[in-house]
């Protein structure tokens, strides 16, 4: 489902330092998958994530994403992918602050091509990760777990082929850290792909698989759990 | 994605922060509302000159003594180029005439009963005034032709006149002198209300032409000449014979100008579209600049707003959003913002409009004109003012604006 093939990225800090953040990576994720990676801040997770997610593109190497050369697509087209193939969950949530729950969830559909009842299909996806009695909560009046639902139930709610959780705990207590990773095993049961970033072994013990990545290649990849 | 859905996020987006989006509509409410008044009061204006083409009548022609462009009637004129012959060769000879009042007219002058005094405008006519100038004699009679070859001392005096001189009494055969001349009233006016130009149109006295000319102002010219014409489709064409007459009688060679001045109601309509023109010209860049600043507020407010809420765009382009999607949104927002203003701005405008005529002379016509010009100026304006912040939205790096 997601090969990659030696990914580099590199940022030209000040115009004048290269910082090599991601110096060759390749990776195989299969379908229905539960993939943490686990690296030390400030060590590629995040620029990983974005590109693995189709928000950012590698200086060099090759994306495969379901067939698909990443690469060659266009800036249209890679949000046309974004949107119906990927499910971003955010360390700080990222709601919409004015927007109720449902506004939220409602909020990948608009820019779908697919049409249906977008406030159906919202309603269920809130259902499902059990906030049914919230959906008209704005996002204040939520607690930290409950937000971090609210994001999950967005990002499912197009049915996507990858969930990408980007320290989807990092700022949660424990209680509602447990809360919402007790979702991520329920939707792994459900047989979708989920890929995790951490620093918290305790968080990526959760998962089937554990990368470990170091000064922006990977230094193991074994399966756990 | 939906072009409906885009447009509900605008509205959702505006709706999210109501201060910022009364400000910016701010400026676009104030420019249109004085487009609507001003608008208003040029339908107003119009429709005042077309009631005053239609008070100096659609089928009349006058003849000014002198050149030059004088509205309205001349006082006490004292240019001596037109004379009685003029106005009765010109009845006899020009054959689309249906009806002349020669009429030598003075500036207000003191007018004393034994009751009280007053000032009142004479004029020195014939018979057929009361025909010409559609005006009867409600008390009494109007002057006769006897009257004008006796050159009696008879008045008709109008009601404002009557009410100052003799209050509630009736003045018919009472006497009054005007410039210590007396005369007999013989009948009063109907009443004819206030000219456009604001004159109190009761405010006058008729007397006989040649009482006016021989007796009161020792005077042998006239000052104008009114004519009713039987066809008012061949104005253009009596003029010319009127003029081609006038020219003969007076000797004018090829090349001199006229020494007399047509009025018709064309001329009436020009002079007073011209005032009005020039007047609305110049509200009309009053209303432009207001509308101007009041794009340059919104764009600058919709760029405060694009940088405060790059974290939203960029979730919105993790979500599956094009560079168009976010686009259209920021553009909606403004010409959303713009076109209500807009709309606002009219019916504030209507109504200011209709409060400033309690209060001034203005008239105010309300019509759908302002609702098309504020939906094509304020749309025009949002357009302009959201397509910069717009782009910049849409360009913004996903990944720079999410961790922003």
């Amino acid at each position: 489902m997601i090969e990659l093939r030696d990914i580099a990225k590199t940022y030209k800090k000040n115009g004048e330092v290269e910082v090599r953040v991601l110096q060759g990576v390749s990776l195989d994720i299969k379908k229905g998958e539960f993939v943490a990676i686990m690296a030390p801040s400030g060590m590629g997770k995040t620029t990983l994530m974005n590109i693995l997610g189709c928000l950012d593109r590698p200086t060099s190497g090759t994306y495969r994403l379901e067939g698909v050369e990443v690469e060659k697509l266009n800036d249209d087209q890679l949000s046309l992918v974004r949107n119906e193939k990927i499910g971003f969950v955010f360390q700080t949530f990222n709601l919409l602050p004015r927007a109720s729950a449902l506004e939220n969830v409602e909020l990948p559909m608009i820019y779908s091509p697919r049409s249906g009842d977008l406030r159906k299909k919202a309603t269920e996806a809130l259902n499902a990760v059990g906030l049914s009695d919230r959906i008209h909560y704005k996002p204040s009046e939520l607690s930290g777990g409950q937000q971090q639902r609210v994001a999950i139930a967005r990002a499912l709610v197009n049915s996507p082929s990858i969930i990408l959780a980007d320290e989807p705990t990092g700022n949660l207590d424990s209680a509602s850290s447990t809360e919402i990773m007790a979702i991520f095993e329920g939707l792994h049961r459900e047989d979708r792909t989920l890929i995790l970033v951490t620093h918290e072994a305790d968080i990526a013990a959760h998962a089937k698989r554990l990368i470990q990545m170091k000064d922006g290649k990977v230094v193991q990849d074994k399966k756990i759990g | 994605m939906k072009t409906e859905l885009t447009i509900k996020e605008s509205f959702k987006g505006l709706g999210r922060n109501k201060t910022r989006t009364f400000l910016m509509m701010l400026g676009i409410i104030i420019g249109i509302t004085t487009l609507t008044i001003i608008v208003s009061a040029i339908l107003g204006a119009k429709s005042d000159v077309m009631g005053k083409v239609a008070k100096f009548g659609v089928d009349q022609i006058s003849i000014n003594a002198g050149a030059g462009e004088i509205i309205g009637v001349p006082q006490d004129t004292p240019v001596t180029t037109l004379k009685l012959e003029d106005a009765e060769a010109i009845l006899s000879e020009v054959k689309n005439i249906k009806s002349m009042a020669p009429s030598l007219n003075t500036r207000a002058l003191p007018i004393k009963s034994s009751n009280g005094n007053t000032e009142a405008n004479i004029q020195a006519s014939t018979p057929q005034w009361t025909e010409v100038w559609d005006t009867r004699a409600v008390a009494g009679e109007f002057i006769t032709d006897e009257d004008l070859s006796t050159m009696a001392r008879v008045a008709v005096i109008g009601q404002t006149v009557a009410k100052e001189l003799f209050g509630s009494e009736d003045p018919v055969g009472k006497q009054i002198r005007i410039r210590e001349l007396p005369f007999t009233v013989k009948g009063v006016l109907q009443t004819k209300g206030t000219s456009p130009s604001g004159q109190d149109m009761d405010n006058r006295i008729i007397i006989p032409l040649t009482t006016g000319q021989k007796r009161l102002l020792n005077r042998d010219h006239i000052g104008t000449i009114k004519v009713v014409l039987r066809d008012p489709s061949k104005m253009a064409q009596t003029v010319e014979e009127i003029r081609h007459l006038l020219r003969e009688r007076h000797n004018l060679q090829t090349g001199v100008a006229d020494d007399f001045t047509f009025i018709t109601p064309k001329q009436v309509t020009d002079v007073a579209t011209q005032v009005s023109t020039a007047l609305s010209l110049f509200l009309i860049v009053i209303s432009a600049i207001s509308l101007f600043v009041g794009g340059i507020v919104v764009g600058n407010i919709m760029l405060i707003s694009v940088g405060e809420r790059k974290r939203e765009i960029g979730l919105r382009r993790a979500l599956g959003a094009r560079k168009k999607d976010i686009l259209a949104q920021f553009l909606f927002e403004s010409i959303a913002v713009t076109v209500s203003g807009g709309l606002l701005g009219v019916i504030l405008g209507l109504a200011g409009g209709k409060i400033l005529t309690l209060f001034t002379k203005l008239s105010m016509v309300i019509s759908w004109e302002p609702f098309v010009l504020a939906f094509l100026f304020s749309g025009l304006v949002g357009v302009l003012a959201g397509i910069s912040p717009a782009k910049r939205a849409a360009s913004l790096d996903p990944v720079e604006a999410l961790r922003s």
